[in-house]
């Protein structure tokens, strides 16, 4: 591509900044005000001073009753979830790339159905069932919950990834005598490695945000994640803005941390699953 | 499909093709298992349920009432404006969503120093909680101490100042500049990997044929982005649509419905209504609603893919 003249180089530059300042502004004004004490938040001044900065937001937010409960809540329900979702989404994108199933185009319809279902009508059904299965309010009720949700995506999106690996390969491997589970551990596991990681990092958003599930089929404090406790700092602590957004910065962190490994693979990751 | 060549032994190798056959099906079963048993069922029974009385505090005794729920929901003057709602809001997003989409894919294939930057944290506000971007513009957008408030008052324009969600003409407004928040960089990203798989021959022949920016545009990189294009408004009808979270949270569906969409009315009137019922009739309607504006955009797509 041939480089650009100054002046449109110009127009771009200034093409980005609007867009980027409408994008980061959000993000960038939270993390400034998560270190302000509480009377810089609420000075009416942009900018604050330096003696203004402060940790105690971050101290006293974890002092606050159960938020370090829904941090672990959190963190155990999408690491789980994206644990199962790979592992049991491998097994089914390894069935449907590499054997002759019966159906196999009536599977990838019904795994693809549930991506266009209103989550508040499967939800009514959802909390019935897991009542009558004892499940409500529990880690494991959630973790499926989830699970489910993800699943269904991220089924497609490894059998994209594990159709482009050539057949050859699993061959080989077979002849050597590895064995069809070890063909996929060992040869497609590594080959697809980018697949994966765009699948498990795509689970652990949607569980890591989840509210509308966790609404519903979490009760008490036991079970109630992130979403829910920044939902009910928001409503409760009214007017300290300093602990609500040193919370929220808290909730973010994984996931940027987690888009900082995966950003490269993201995109190709999420669109093989929609074009294929 | 990849089963390996026949041994000659017979009992042995018989037993082994049906292991061999049925082991393909234990794969995907606990899969199958997950989405027919967590989101098929629970949808047909939703279904079944949107023909009942179910309520919440009784879910045990449940009677067929016809299609009671259905002539009620269509008479509810709540529930036509959160229709209402929900079609604009899907409309005026996927639009505009397609259209800044387009732009910032231009500005990010463009071979300028620092583009890897903008490029790799473009796709940061899909990936944040939707809680947290929620958190994030309610106080962006805060009466007294908001940085828009503050920034109007300190250019000398206090008197545009507002209480921005508790206002009815801002509040549905703020909900699509959220999504496009939020979607606007996935569209970008999308599209501009689909950018750079474009020939860049065909942008040399046209120059040399004396076609300008605009020209390439409409005739080279607009022809070859359909599909992925296609494809974003299929997965953001559905998101979009669907979408509960940003409403919910962010004002609830006030001030006074000003925001109410379809999710929102329904969750209300499912679990703080507790007309169980009567909600599953209006999820069945999104449903259909949907299931009507996907099956249109796929027609598109397959006649595309076919040229």
């Amino acid at each position: 591509m041939r480089r650009p003249f100054p002046i449109r180089r110009i127009v771009i530059y200034c093409g980005l900044s609007i867009f980027y300042l409408f994008l980061l502004l959000p993000i960038a004004w939270l993390i400034l005000s998560s270190f302000r004490n509480s009377d810089s938040v609420q000075s009416g001044r942009l900018l604050p001073a330096w003696s203004e900065l402060t940790l105690q937001n971050y101290l006293a937010t974890f002092q606050i009753g159960n938020f370090t409960t829904y941090v672990v809540n959190s963190c155990v329900i999408a690491f789980s979830v994206m644990l199962l979702t790979v592992f049991l989404g491998s097994l089914g994108a390894y069935s449907l790339s590499r054997f002759a199933l019966r159906g196999k185009k009536i599977f990838m319809m019904a795994a693809l159905l549930p991506q266009f279902f209103p989550y508040v009508l499967i939800l009514i059904p959802f909390y019935v069932l897991m009542s009558n299965l004892n499940l409500v309010d529990t880690h494991v009720g959630l973790i499926l919950t989830h699970t489910s949700l993800t699943l269904p995506f991220a089924l497609w999106m490894l059998t994209g990834y594990f159709n482009a690996i050539p057949m050859e390969l699993d061959q080989a491997a077979l002849i050597d005598g590895c064995s069809r589970l070890g063909v996929l551990f060992r040869i497609l596991y590594p080959v697809a490695l980018p697949g994966l990681v765009v699948a498990g990092f795509f689970s652990f958003v949607v569980s890591w945000g989840d509210y509308l599930f966790v609404s519903i089929l979490s009760q008490s404090n036991e079970t109630q994640t992130l979403p829910i406790g920044l939902q009910t700092f928001m409503t409760s602590l009214r007017v300290q803005w300093g602990l609500i957004t040193a919370g929220t910065v808290v909730a973010i962190v994984p996931t940027v941390i987690f888009f900082s490994i995966v950003q490269r693979r993201l995109v190709s990751g999420l669109t093989a699953g929609a074009v294929k | 499909m990849s089963a390996a060549p026949p041994s000659g032994k017979s009992s042995l190798a018989l037993w082994q093709s049906l292991a061999r056959k049925s082991f393909g099906y234990w794969l995907i079963f606990p899969t199958l298992a997950v989405i027919l048993g967590l989101d098929l069922y629970p949808t047909i029974q939703g279904i079944l349920t949107s023909f009942t009385n179910q309520s919440l505090i009784d879910p045990g005794h449940a009677v067929y009432i016809g299609l009671d729920n259905y002539s009620k929901l269509l008479k509810d003057p709540v529930f036509q404006v959160a229709l209402v709602h929900s079609l604009e809001l899907t409309f005026l997003a996927v639009v505009l969503q397609v259209l800044l989409g387009l732009i910032m894919a231009h500005l990010l294939i463009q071979n300028v120093p620092g583009i890897h930057f903008f490029r790799s944290v473009a796709m940061i506000t899909w990936v944040l909680p939707i809680i947290a971007s929620v958190v994030m513009f309610r106080f962006i957008t805060l009466p007294n101490y908001g940085f828009i408030n503050i920034l109007l008052k300190d250019l000398g324009l206090g008197r545009l100042a507002r209480n921005w969600f508790g206002d009815e003409k801002w509040a549905f407004p703020l909900v699509l500049i959220m999504h496009l928040w939020r979607n606007v960089p996935f569209y970008a990203i999308a599209f501009m990997a689909a950018m750079q798989a474009i020939p860049a021959d065909l942008y040399e022949a046209a120059r040399i044929d004396g076609a300008g920016d605009w020209r390439q545009f409409w005739s080279i990189t607009l022809p070859n982005l359909r599909y992925i294009i296609l494809v974003m408004v299929v997965l953001h009808v559905t998101f979009t649509f669907n979408n509960f979270d940003f409403v919910f949270l962010s004002t609830g569906g006030g001030p006074v419905n000003a925001t109410d969409v379809l999710p929102t009315y329904i969750y209300k009137q499912a679990w703080n209504g507790y007309a169980l019922g009567y909600a599953s009739a209006g999820g069945v309607i999104m449903l259909v609603i949907l299931v009507v504006l996907v099956l249109v955009c796929n027609k598109f797509i397959k006649g595309l893919s076919e040229q």
